[in-house]
């Protein structure tokens, strides 16, 4: 560039007007808002949101609690003879989560051996906001199975 | 509503009327109007911030946000007022109030529309002092007492360093806004704000336009000294959040705040009117000399409409830019605001005005 | 909290005989990124000195590392330097891998380098959003983190989370690729140097922008090598030194890419140099994604992955921000026994002090812009 465009160029202030017609064109462009609440984005298919616990699919294996890094999974069973079946079955005392300290990192979907999976973090819920202080800090096994999943995500397909 | 005020003029004496009754009513009503404009311009520039930034302003509260300027008003209004602890209470409450007041004032010498020699009617314009210009520039430097005093009597560093910088900002952009403000007087050969349209509406153009280049030299110099008088961006480094947390309102809560805030955007509509008024022809339409475009005149209103239509038209083509600056640039440091405006601004000011002056004696 | 004041001069009288103001950039400060304390000293509005405070974010990570085995602690790394988990992901399993000599398939190793350019990319996007507003130029935050949400929604898409991403396994991939995540990655890919060439508009050639950043917060080179600062600030210096090319990793030594250096040290050239990083990002992604090969994405390896007894490890992956690096030392048993991490965003804080001597108050706040600090690294 020559000085004397440069010169020009610093008189005219064009660099000032091009930022100046950067924005303006703005004003005309479709804008992004997403006006939540009335519309949502739609989390995507493997979005780790809050889980669920599906009891008669766990086999009791506590890989999940083992693997948790920091250790929130609670779980209590015993071996109890099944009258029916005449044969010994682990039965499911507790499974708590501590909601306080949870991550949502999906190690224990990943440690889970059974297939479909039994502990699956992809109930595509994010809003666990709640008005009181002692709702949704401590899930235990009840809550865990009727968790508010969207009726239309009930179960994970499996990726191949 | 003509024969109401003749009957109400009968009724109290001429003399009564015409100086006390009908300016009181003058000013009620511009008033009320620059005050809803002001409320409004918050929300205006909230909504224009955003398009410009690809989203959308302000819009849950009314639809496209029209409540919004009313509910912060009610939101500043139950707001705790709380002064400092070791705060000089006279400054401390004294301060906004000077801020706001001078630029309210400003519009009584602003002319909306043509005076009652125009219209036949009435004056479209509180007052036309014969002095307009000089009493604008003077209510002008009054702002700057409240801004040193706010940030003093606060009683803390920020505040401190925030009212001091931006009175330095404010003193040293007047400099070249004065100069610029000669230059249509020298045009125009008149200081009541009024003539000065008039003479445009004369001499058929502009004075923007007039004497090209000087005039619009004038315009672009009182522009950007405008926009650092009002703290705005590029030069709003004393109010800057993310460097001195708000300066020297930092220390204010609730109404008075609200008040500062006010007087900032006042501050801004007093500018834009200002320069609407001097450089861009008042309430008189674009070309006024040039026939074919007469249309522009407006006729199906009654002239002293048609002038404030076109008055408010360019008063919103300004506030526009303002808003536009604000979105676009980043902020001038504190020393380089300065450099701008002694090194730059005053240089090309002077230029503006000698040159203005050169023109006149040769061409008339 | 005790103030750590050892060898700073004490406030003194100055040629005027105007005593030094002293002033707390506090740890609540819309400017300072996080929770950064920074005492200044001030003569009128130039900077006298600047004592940076720390440990307000301390979470006491390293010991974190200790308590459990070696997968396990990959959430932890994401939420070192939140805004670029990936590559805090990529130094911890690389180092991992390093210690117990895992080989990782060649798709894994390119899954891996596609999403620690795309973290880059988002990271500097993030960068320029936040110096932009610190400076006052509001839009190109509004703009950059517009782009910003496809590259997380691309994030979401493959490993469900967008910011603590817990992407990688020591071994490989835990996940393959999506359908249909390649397209939409190539779309991104194609859109986005317009964006680039829009925030450049908006500000490269900007008077006001240059005069805000030319000649401002100077790091000299010696001084920079001497704190053993790494990343965009000492490629702004001059220095060409970029892990990608002097110590590759990943997929890095097949494909080509340049390395922007630039010889003024202010921060106008820190800013040149982040932005061209993105524009490489782009050309790296856009070879990656032609190259991508097929094949499994984990590697073989234990069930229990047992570090070596006496076992020791330093490795260290270009992040957005500088060098990241773990050095893990292990004994034999499943998880670490020690695990230090370098964590760029403190070693470049310690030149904060030097850039910002003799300047202006108000360009601490751009200073502190071009040191792209994220406090969760300077204190994990």
């Amino acid at each position: 560039m020559t000085s004397t465009k440069r010169f020009l160029d610093r008189i005219m202030l064009l660099d000032l007007f091009a930022g100046l017609g950067i924005t303006f064109k703005y004003i005309f462009k479709k804008k992004v808002t997403v006006q939540y609440p009335e519309e949502r984005m739609e989390p995507s298919h493997r979005f780790r949101g809050m889980f669920r616990l599906d009891e008669d699919r766990c086999i009791k294996c506590t890989l999940c609690a083992r693997d948790c890094p920091i250790d929130i999974i609670y779980i209590d069973w015993h071996q109890e003879v099944n009258p029916e079946t005449e044969k010994k079955e682990k039965l499911l005392d507790r499974f708590d989560i501590d909601l306080q300290r949870c991550m949502f990192c999906g190690l224990c979907e990943e440690a889970c051996p059974t297939n479909p999976k039994s502990i699956w973090l992809t109930t595509k819920t994010y809003e666990l906001a709640s008005y009181e202080r002692w709702e949704n800090l401590y899930i235990d096994m009840a809550e865990l199975q009727e968790w508010k999943v969207r009726p239309e995500y009930t179960d994970r397909e499996i990726e191949k | 509503m003509a024969e109401l005020l003749s009957g109400l003029r009968e009724a109290a004496g001429p003399f009564l009327f015409d100086y006390t009754i009908q300016p009181a009513l003058k000013i009620a009503l511009v008033m009320a109007v620059v005050l809803g404009l002001i409320a409004y311009l918050t929300l205006a520039e909230r909504k224009i911030l955003g398009f410009l930034q690809v989203r959308t302003g302000p819009n849950r509260v009314g639809p496209w946000g029209v409540l919004q300027p009313i509910a912060d008003v009610a939101k500043l209004l139950v707001k705790e007022d709380s002064i400092p602890d070791r705060a000089v209470r006279w400054a401390f409450v004294l301060a906004p109030c000077l801020v706001v007041g001078p630029a309210l004032v400003i519009f009584a010498v602003v002319p909306f529309g043509p005076s009652s020699a125009t219209t036949g009617g009435a004056n479209w314009f509180i007052t036309d002092v014969n002095v307009g210009l000089l009493f604008v520039i003077a209510m002008a430097t009054i702002s700057v007492y409240g801004i040193i005093l706010g940030g003093w009597s606060s009683n803390s560093k920020f505040s401190l360093l925030g009212g001091l910088r931006s009175a330095a900002q404010m003193i040293s952009y007047e400099v070249p806004q004065g100069f610029s403000l000669v230059v249509p007087l020298l045009m125009a050969g008149t200081m009541s704000l009024n003539g000065i349209v008039m003479s445009q509406l004369e001499q058929g153009r502009w004075f923007a336009f007039g004497f090209f280049p000087f005039g619009f030299l004038a315009f672009f110099v009182y522009f950007v000294a405008g926009v650092a008088e009002s703290n705005r961006n590029p030069f709003d480094l004393p109010e800057a959040e993310s460097e001195l947390v708000a300066g020297f309102h930092t220390e204010y809560s609730g109404m008075r705040f609200a008040l500062f805030f006010l007087g900032e955007y006042a501050n801004m509509i007093v500018v834009s009117a200002i320069g609407v008024t001097l450089f861009l022809g008042g309430w008189s339409r674009p070309f006024p000399n040039v026939e074919v475009l007469s249309f522009l005149d407006l006729g199906f209103l009654p002239v002293g409409l048609a002038g404030l239509v076109w008055f408010t038209l360019k008063l919103v083509v300004f506030l526009f830019t303002f808003i536009w600056f604000r979105g676009t640039f980043p902020r001038y440091r504190f020393d380089q605001l300065m450099d701008l405006g002694w090194k730059w601004l005053i240089p090309t000011s002077l230029i503006a005005v000698v040159g203005t002056g050169l023109a006149k004696i040769l061409f008339g | 909290m005790t103030d750590i004041e050892t060898t700073a001069p004490q406030p003194s009288e100055t040629l005027l005989g105007v005593e030094e103001m002293e002033l707390n950039f506090g740890p609540q400060h819309p400017a300072t990124h996080g929770v950064l304390r920074l005492k200044v000293k001030l003569d009128g509005e130039r900077i006298v000195d600047c004592y940076p405070i720390i440990g307000y974010l301390h979470r006491g990570t390293e010991k974190l590392f200790e308590l459990h085995p070696f997968f396990q602690n990959v959430p932890h790394t994401d939420r070192m330097d939140y805004v670029a988990a990936a590559t805090n992901n990529l130094a911890y399993v690389g180092a991992v891998e390093k210690l117990i000599g895992i080989i990782v398939p060649p798709r894994a190793r390119y899954i891996r380098t596609i999403l620690a350019e795309l973290q880059r990319i988002s990271s500097h996007l993030l960068w320029l959003a936040t110096h932009a507003i610190d400076i006052g130029a509001m839009t190109p935050f509004f703009y950059t983190f517009r782009e910003r949400e496809h590259v997380l929604d691309l994030f979401e898409d493959y490993c469900g989370a967008r910011l603590t991403l817990n992407c990688m396994r020591p071994g490989g991939q835990p996940f393959d690729l999506p359908v249909g995540w390649t397209e939409k990655c190539a779309e991104f890919i194609e859109s986005f140097p317009e964006n680039i060439a829009e925030y450049e508009g908006l500000l490269t050639n900007n008077r006001i922008w240059k005069k805000r950043t030319v000649g401002v917060g100077v790091l000299d080179p010696d001084v920079a090598l001497d704190y053993g600062v790494t990343g965009p600030m000492l490629r702004g210096s001059g220095i060409d030194w970029d892990l990608r090319k002097a110590r590759p990793y990943e997929a890095y030594s097949e494909v080509e890419f340049d390395v922007p250096v630039f010889f003024n040290c202010d921060t106008y050239d820190r800013y040149l140099v982040r932005m061209e990083e993105m524009r490489q990002s782009v050309r790296i992604l856009r070879q990656c994604l032609d190259q991508l090969p097929d094949g499994p994405i984990m590697a073989k390896k234990p069930r229990v992955l047992k570090a070596p007894k006496e076992g020791e490890v330093y490795y260290g992956v270009e992040g957005p921000k500088g060098e990241i690096g773990f050095y893990i030392i292990g004994d034999g048993s499943p998880n670490p026994y020690r695990c230090r991490v370098r964590p760029p965003s403190f070693l470049n804080l310690q030149v904060l002090p030097e850039m910002i001597r003799g300047d202006l108050l108000a360009d601490l706040i751009a200073v502190i812009g071009t040191t792209d600090i994220v406090l969760g690294e300077v204190d994990r």
